[in-house]
């Protein structure tokens, strides 16, 4: 090893022992100052054979910059392992939480409701509006419930006139008649709505909640049509396929009429939501009964089609687990915030 | 409706059935079940004894010290209070540990000192009668130790229909109908009963006159030598199983006849009815007492029953007050009838007497069935009394029709419509189990339909396919695919608006969404002076004063403003919803249907001496106007609203408008001081409250904006803030407008960020202080430029008596 090898060796060793801004600066002084190892190289040249003063020249000058780089390199190493000893010395509460967000809500029906719209559209069916004040000819007569009938009774109507000409729709069903007088057979449309009951109230029991009205009219619609769409509509509802049960059912616009059931998706020995049956009885449906085709101008003969009316508020209350119907139309803030 | 399983054992034969199975057969083939209850289970721990001796209680003269056998090792020493107890009788006796009905548990006890080791019981404690007037004394043959269910045959289980579910089936409103279906459904056939006329003698039919069309058919049969005293006790125990409180033999069986076959009858004590019976409809209002003590206002149309002139029995319903029977004659009328079903349905539902009677007739009942029950009924009685004698002939009036007829059927329409492959063979066995016999023939057969089943129920082909399909099961029925054309179903402009603004506000807006009722109470609308306004109103509302069906939505936001601002220091509420407002232009009478948003933002109010302005009216019409721009609405016009309505601070209301759309776009405003209080906003809860209702009618007509996209500048702007001393009449308006015009068009991003009024400014000042940038599209502005329009800005509001604060 040369001299010139030994001392940048040393300076170097020297530097990668520097663990201080200080002892860097101390290293810097000793080789690069004015009276340092470089300058004292330098200063010897005028001693040396002209012909060994170039390259000692040369030589100089390389271990100044190397030495220089070193020190650079070191420098910066330094900086970064002190910044790098600053930051993680700064201590941190991990627990701390995040500044409070104020957020606004969709109510629990607007949710449900939208989610079984867009099930629905994403099959081909339209979404209908119907009033809630109606005609007693959509809500009844049309639905092949003439007055005196005494299926009017389990429906327990508010009316708006004393001959009872006018009243709260008790269902979403009269939509089906208004749809048909409005589409053009083959179609499919649902109907979400307010409907309204004279009863008294309680945890189970309201005189306002949601329905959904579902119609399909086309040729040849068959029960096992209506039990595929059903199957199918669950899947949607519950993300899962559910045992369902037919079960006859008697509704004045629809024969044959059905009680559809599903297996209880909480339980599978019984549980209070189902009554410790394992089924919920989830929606009436049947087969359009062909008086009520004709109410809507659509010919019997050539046309068929099923019905069905969903639970909304029912099903909103399954979904959440929500104890008492009485919270979804009570407008109680802390009933709101938690959708 | 209850239907105790050993009653439809007389009719079918149900053996190797259990209730559980039964049940789950008629809910998934014929009708609902609600439930399935033992019979008085606990006669299962009642026991046989035999009463060994009876001695006088030492020390009460009343009470009797008995030694009872109950089949154990030893008899058991049990003090019994009733006056009929005797050594030798078998009795019904209540172990130490039974439970009684009202959980009442027999504890061994002392009474007067003498240990007692059970309870023998009466019929009353058993709940298996009301008699009490000693203890129940049963059939000597009854064996010692055994229950007294096993002993006497009571047990039985007893299902609840829901009787909704049996609306359309008249004939399901008996026994035996029920039984025909579980035949049905298990292939059994019904056991025969006897439903011929019995003998009759010779006297002349007893007097029946008809005179209204509600009554098709009235059968009448004279009753002789009648005695009184109970039914017989196998008939008791099942009137007991379905809830039938067992009262008098007579009515006891009338019920049982009703029960059994599904048609009401009557009996009357001949007395009661001297002049023969007349069936005919009230003329004019008149009072009339019922059985249940019940002084009842009939109005004219009203079925009755009268004997002559004085009605006795309202028609199908109840009978009269007077014409119990039971206490005087041996003599009685039996009436058999069919009433109008509509008619009866009609009183019984104004009246709100609904009785098992009327429930049945509102079904439409079998005209044929009169005739069957009556001869059912003169046959349970023989047995019973065989020496009651029927001494005249059978009245039977009336103008009726066998409605039996004939259903045309094809067995390729009972497939389609199933979407299950049966054989025609299938389904003829199916209807013939069901009593439907076919015509021969094949692919297509004439389907005679009863009597029974043919008043209302069966009608149409579609109706036999529900026979078929219940029968054989939906449940069998394969899942079938729709098949349709593949095309987006057309939307719905309306919902898609009320999705985009539900998004904006309880997103940007923060805002919580509400859904109310449709009734607004008197009380709130009262305090908004809105009683007289028209509205929808049901006429039988839930509740006094909640009869009124909402006009505007807002209204139901203020009811929920106190308790919200309970909860919450910052409450934003909106709703969606219908209103209905009442048209007596409308041909159909249907009101004008109204779709709304309301909005409410209530927060508490500012110090009275904060020098800014931040009400929470700006802060709503600042959500609103983000709304329009969400809407790519083009930007209505806001003004003073001069019809502002009684929940609006009347000065500061606006209104905002595209064009003169009326109703207006929106109505936004401060809550009316007034109506604050009255809604409890004060105190504590006193608070800054802006409303506003969005028609959703008006924003859905409403003009677009133009493309929203402006190309980016080309050239940096100058950011400024300008400062602007006025008075307190000055418009924020007019001061934008001078801005503006000192801009010459260079003017953007104007935006007012400070309204303040303070002593320093003196009295009837205030600032306004705005930021802004200048901006050309041509070059890059200059120093000089900025300068230049603020010479011109401070000339332009000096002229107009305002001034620019230099800082």
């Amino acid at each position: 090893m040369t001299d010139l090898e030994q001392i940048l060796s040393e300076a170097r060793a020297k530097v990668a022992a520097a663990t201080e801004a200080e002892s860097l600066r101390a290293v810097d002084r000793e080789y690069l100052g004015k009276e340092g190892v470089v300058a004292g190289l330098l200063a010897a040249i005028p001693t040396l054979e002209p012909t060994e003063r170039r390259a000692a020249g040369q030589g100089a000058n390389e271990v100044k910059t190397a030495v220089l780089a070193a020190i650079e390199e070191r420098k910066a190493e330094l900086a970064k392992e002190a910044l790098s000893a600053q930051l993680s010395g700064e201590g941190f509460d991990p627990t701390l939480p995040g500044v409070a967000q104020r957020r606004g809500s969709l109510h629990p029906i607007t949710q449900v409701t939208r989610e079984l719209e867009d099930l629905f559209t994403s099959m081909g069916y339209s979404v209908l509006d119907g009033p809630e004040v109606e005609l007693d000819h959509y809500n009844f007569e049309a639905l092949n419930i003439p007055s005196d009938h005494p299926a009017r009774d389990s429906q327990d109507t508010f009316f708006c006139d004393p001959e009872g000409h006018l009243v709260m729709r008790t269902h979403t069903s009269p939509v089906q008649v208004r749809a048909m007088e409005q589409l053009k057979p083959p179609f499919r449309a649902v109907a979400p709505g307010k409907v309204f009951r004279q009863e008294t109230t309680d945890a189970s029991h309201e005189h306002t909640f949601h329905q959904m009205e579902g119609l399909v009219v086309g040729k040849d619609i068959s029960v096992g049509h209506l039990i595929g769409a059903m199957k199918t509509l669950l899947r949607g509802i519950f993300g899962r396929d559910l045992d369902v049960r037919l079960r006859p059912g008697y509704f004045p616009f629809v024969e044959p009429g059905f009680e559809l059931d599903a297996r209880c998706p909480f339980c599978e020995k019984g549980c209070s939501v189902c009554k410790r049956t394992t089924w919920i009885e989830l929606l009436p449906c049947g087969l359009v009964h062909p008086n009520v085709l004709r109410m809507g101008g659509i010919d019997p003969d050539e046309w068929s089609g099923f019905a069905f009316g969903l639970g909304l508020s029912r099903l909103v209350m399954l979904r959440y687990g929500i104890d008492d119907v009485r919270h979804l139309l009570g407008g109680d803030l802390r009933f709101l915030e938690q959708f | 409706m209850l239907v105790s399983i050993k009653w439809l054992g007389r009719h079918v034969d149900l053996e190797g059935l259990s209730p559980e199975q039964i049940c789950e057969d008629l809910t998934l083939s014929t009708c609902e079940v609600e439930g399935l209850e033992p019979f008085a289970p606990h006669m299962a721990s009642v026991r046989v004894g035999e009463v060994l001796s009876r001695e006088r209680h030492p020390d009460a003269d009343k009470l009797s010290l008995c030694r009872v056998a109950v089949g154990d090792a030893e008899p058991l020493q049990i003090v019994c209070g009733a006056p009929n107890v005797d050594a030798g009788q078998k009795v019904a006796v209540a172990v130490v540990g039974t439970v009684l009905p009202g959980n009442f548990k027999i504890k061994k006890s002392k009474i007067r000192g003498v240990e007692s080791r059970g309870m023998i019981c009466s019929v009353r404690e058993l709940e298996l009668g009301d008699e009490h007037d000693g203890i129940w004394v049963l059939p000597p043959d009854s064996q010692v130790g055994s229950s007294v269910a096993e002993a006497l045959e009571l047990e039985d289980w007893v299902i609840e229909i829901d009787n909704k579910s049996l609306t359309h089936r008249p004939d399901l409103w008996g026994v035996r109908g029920i039984a025909a279906e579980l035949g049905a459904i298990y292939d059994r056939p019904l056991k025969p009963l006897d439903l011929s006329l019995p003998e009759v003698g010779s006297d002349a039919a007893f007097d029946v006159r008809i005179e209204t069309p509600a009554c098709s058919r009235y059968m009448g049969l004279v009753l002789d030598n009648v005695a009184a005293g109970p039914s017989p006790i196998w008939m008791r125990h099942l009137l007991l199983a379905v809830g039938q409180r067992p009262i008098d033999g007579l009515v006891d069986l009338s019920n049982f006849v009703m029960l059994d076959l599904g048609q009401p009858n009557h009996v009357f004590d001949l007395a009661e009815v001297p002049g023969g019976v007349v069936v005919r409809e009230a003329s004019e209002p008149c009072s009339f007492t019922t059985l249940d003590g019940e002084e009842r206002a009939l109005q004219s149309g009203d079925l009755l029953v009268c004997s002559a002139e004085q009605p006795v029995a309202l028609a199908g319903i109840m009978g009269g007050l007077d014409s119990r029977v039971g206490e005087t004659g041996s003599r009685r009328l039996l009436e058999v009838a069919t009433f109008h079903p509509a008619t009866v349905r009609r009183t019984s539902s104004r009246l709100g007497l609904r009785t098992d009677s009327s429930a049945r007739f509102e079904k439409h009942l079998d005209p044929t069935l009169p005739a069957k029950a009556l001869a059912h009924f003169a046959h349970l009685l023989g047995e019973w009394q065989p020496d009651v004698s029927l001494p005249a002939a059978i009245s039977d009036c009336g103008d009726w029709t066998d409605p039996a007829m004939e259903i045309e059927l094809s067995g390729d329409h009972v497939r389609r419509a199933l979407g299950v492959d049966l054989a025609d063979g299938e389904i003829r066995s199916i209807l013939e189990r069901l009593g439907l016999a076919c015509s021969s023939g094949t692919g297509t057969w004439n389907v005679a339909i009863p009597s029974a089943r043919a008043t209302k129920d069966l009608t149409l082909s579609q109706d036999l396919v529900e026979e078929v399909g219940r029968i054989h099961r939906y449940g069998n029925v394969p899942e079938a695919s729709l098949v349709a054309d593949v095309v987006p179903p057309p939307s719905d402009a309306r919902r898609n608006l009320v999705r985009r603004v539900q998004d904006r506000l309880a997103g940007a807006g923060q805002m919580h969404e509400v859904m109310s009722y449709s009734f607004q109470s008197d009380d709130l609308l009262e305090t908004l002076g809105w009683t007289a306004k028209p509205h929808v109103e049901v006429v039988n509302p839930v509740a006094a004063g909640m009869s009124r069906v909402r006009r505007a939505v807002l209204p139901s936001l203020l009811g929920l403003l106190a308790e919200g601002r309970r909860q919450s220091n910052d409450l934003r509420i909106f709703e969606v919803g219908k209103a209905y407002v009442p048209n007596p232009d409308a041909v159909d009478g249907q009101p004008i249907e109204r779709h709304e948003v309301a909005l409410a933002w209530a927060m508490p109010c500012a110090s009275p001496d904060a020098a800014f302005d931040d009400s929470r009216l700006l802060h709503l019409r600042g959500m609103l106007q983000d709304l329009f721009v969400h809407l790519e609405l083009e930007a209505p016009i806001w003004t003073l609203d001069e019809q502002a309505p009684s929940w609006a601070h009347p000065a500061r209301a606006l209104v905002a408008r595209v064009g003169d759309s009326e109703p207006p776009l929106v109505r936004l405003a401060e809550l009316h001081p007034e109506v604050a209080v009255a809604l409890g906003l004060e105190g504590e809860l006193a608070c800054d409250v802006a409303l506003a209702e969005i028609s959703l009618d008006q924003v859905l007509g409403a003009p677009q904006a133009a493309s929203a996209y402006r190309p980016i500048p080309r050239f940096p702007g100058v950011k400024l803030d300008v400062a602007v001393l006025a008075s307190e009449e000055t418009l924020a308006g007019d001061v934008q407008a001078l801005i503006e015009k000192a801009g010459k068009g260079l003017v953007r991003d104007l935006e007012l960020f400070d309204l303040y009024r303070g002593e320093n400014l003196g009295q009837g000042r205030k600032s306004l202080a705005y930021h802004l940038q200048l901006q050309s599209d041509k070059r890059t502005l200059s120093d000089k430029d900025c300068a230049k329009f603020l010479d011109r800005l401070e000339r332009g509001l000096r002229e107009s008596g305002a001034e620019l604060r230099r800082s």
